[in-house]
């Protein structure tokens, strides 16, 4: 029982009258494990439950076996990076980290360091003296990883990390938190994206309309998703040299231009992704934002619980 | 090694140098500065066009900085940080969430103590040549700092609307101060009139000091209590 980084126990969450998390009951023990659900599935509401900023309405949650919202002694083994992307933009990323790493209990004469070396792991030693303000989506990310990193926790809650960054810092932001994996943090990561979850770990637990569907590896819902088309927006400013360079591969089922967008629908979205970074690169594009509209996850987890076979 | 929670100190003193820091960033502390100009702009036209114009007199246009700045500086920094989530990231760390309030309130309540006085001081000197006397500047600070406590309380209550409540109630707070009737002992205004000793007459301090500490109380307790059970 103790070994349990998170024990949820019938836990649920309402908002009023809305339903954020329903009857969860799930055991973590450690590693890196994948949140996957479509947005407002509750991943975030069950996120912030495990880290002390909701309470249960109904249920028990507990991490290391205390209850994080009220124990302000367990919430120090915990670096939380929120899905949005409100900080305090008056900032430098340098200030804004090390503030945060003394709020979480860093000696004052320790934050500045320790800020420097979450931000460099994080690959933002080049603009950490910028303000937050400036900051492109995937600054934000990094600076917002760092944030969750600078005090050392043991457990990272990390929301939405890759939503809205380009395809190089992708990859860049990927590595960086399967090393932390790899030096032993639980981390538990969401997304509604599952190729950005797959990236990370093979364990995943999935979440829709407030509800646990399934908990294990992920290839068997892999398989399931591989049948729909994955959809992907990219922003950037010469959308029609992008098109251009991705219409003539046999993954891509469909492509349109918007004004300044490509949507893109392929049925090999690593393939994809991997294509979309290295034309980037090549035509030298300013891809202002990535995103995967999750519609067509939606359609599988409905096709998952049984509600599509009823319509 | 993870470090120990951080102490409630270190909080305080960490959340009131960064408030300090964005405020200073910010337009804010630029625009207040302008509005608590104001009553030195009236005290120096009356003062050109020599009018004779009492300190009571000159009361009446500090009495709006006291429905504006800690609504301004108080109640939207608080409710600014409630409202745009960048709470979030206070409440998961290991603080306790009490220091939070106070670091705001040490970070700002001088600010708008600092406005107020200044204003009182600046324009009292202008019109009558003569500073104010010590009693009426302690009386405006502690008002100011009432109503700060206001301020942090309905904000935290209400975050969304709470500079527009704040600056209501406080509007509402100076038409009671005015009334001839015993609702008045409720009004911070008043309260703050008759510590400044204004009107002339014998000098009450208890009655003014035990209901500015009352409301303080009030609002104060609002204020950290709701925070204790906030959720983001």
């Amino acid at each position: 029982m103790t070994d349990s980084v998170v024990v949820a126990d019938h836990c649920s969450k309402w908002y009023g009258q809305v339903l954020g998390v329903s009857d969860v009951s799930w055991r973590l023990g450690g590693g890196v494990i994948g949140l996957l659900g479509p947005n407002g599935a509750g991943k975030s509401t069950l996120i912030k439950m495990i880290g002390g900023l909701l309470r249960p309405s109904r249920g028990t949650l507990t991490v290391y076996g205390q209850n994080p919202f009220d124990d302000v002694g367990v919430r120090r083994r915990i670096g939380y990076a929120p899905e949005h992307e409100n900080t305090w933009d008056e900032l430098s990323a340098f200030e804004l980290v090390s503030a945060m790493a003394r709020l979480a209990g860093v000696a004052a004469g320790k934050a500045d360091q320790a800020a420097k070396d979450a931000l460099a792991h994080m690959g933002m030693t080049g603009a950490m003296y910028r303000r937050v303000r400036g900051f492109s989506k995937g600054m934000r990310q990094r600076t917002k990883l760092a944030t969750a990193l600078a005090h050392d926790p043991d457990f990272l809650l990390l929301d939405e990390p890759l939503t809205g960054v380009d395809p190089v810092a992708r990859v860049d932001i990927i590595e960086r938190i399967k090393q932390l994996g790899a030096a032993g943090k639980t981390i538990v990561v969401s997304s509604h994206v599952l190729y950005e979850i797959e990236a990370l770990t093979s364990d995943i637990l999935v979440i829709y309309r407030g509800q646990v569907l399934a908990e294990g590896n992920v290839y068997e819902i892999r398989r399931l998703i591989d049948r729909h088309p994955h959809r992907i927006r990219v922003e950037c400013d010469r959308p029609r040299t992008l098109a251009a360079a991705l219409a003539r591969e046999d993954h891509v089922a469909k492509i349109s231009v918007e004004r300044s967008a490509v949507l893109i629908e392929t049925i090999d979205p690593d393939r994809c992704y991997e294509q979309l970074a290295t034309t980037v690169l090549a035509e030298d594009l300013a891809v202002t934002a990535l995103s995967s509209p999750d519609n067509n996850l939606g359609a599988v987890f409905e096709y998952l619980t049984g509600e599509g076979g009823r319509r | 090694m993870t470090p120990l929670p951080a102490t409630a100190w270190s909080t305080v003193r960490t959340l009131a140098g960064v408030t300090l820091k964005r405020l200073g960033r910010g337009k804010a502390l630029w625009i207040g500065a302008m509005i608590a100009a104001l009553p030195v702009v009236y005290a120096a036209i009356v003062h050109a066009a020599q009018r004779l114009v009492s300190p009571d007199d000159l009361f009446i246009f500090l009495r709006p900085l006291l429905a504006l700045l800690p609504a301004m500086f108080v109640a939207a920094s608080i409710g600014e940080e409630i409202e745009d989530r960048t709470s979030t990231y206070l409440w998961s760390r290991a603080i306790e969430r009490w220091a939070v309030l106070a670091g705001k309130l040490c970070a700002l309540a001088p600010i708008v103590i600092a406005l107020i006085v200044g204003a009182w001081l600046l324009s009292t000197e202008i019109l009558t040549r003569a500073a104010p006397t010590v009693v009426s500047c302690v009386a405006l600070a502690a008002g100011a700092l009432v109503a700060s406590l206001t301020a942090a309380g309905i904000a935290t209550a209400v975050p969304r609307h709470g500079m527009a409540l704040t600056i209501g109630y406080m509007l509402v707070d100076n038409f009671v101060g005015v009334l001839p009737i015993s609702l008045r002992t409720i009004s911070i205004t008043h309260q703050t009139r008759v510590l400044a000793h204004l009107e002339g007459g014998p000098f009450v301090v208890a009655t003014p000091v035990i209901a500015l500490a009352a409301i303080a109380v009030v609002w104060g307790t609002i204020g950290f209590v709701r925070i204790r059970r906030l959720e983001s």
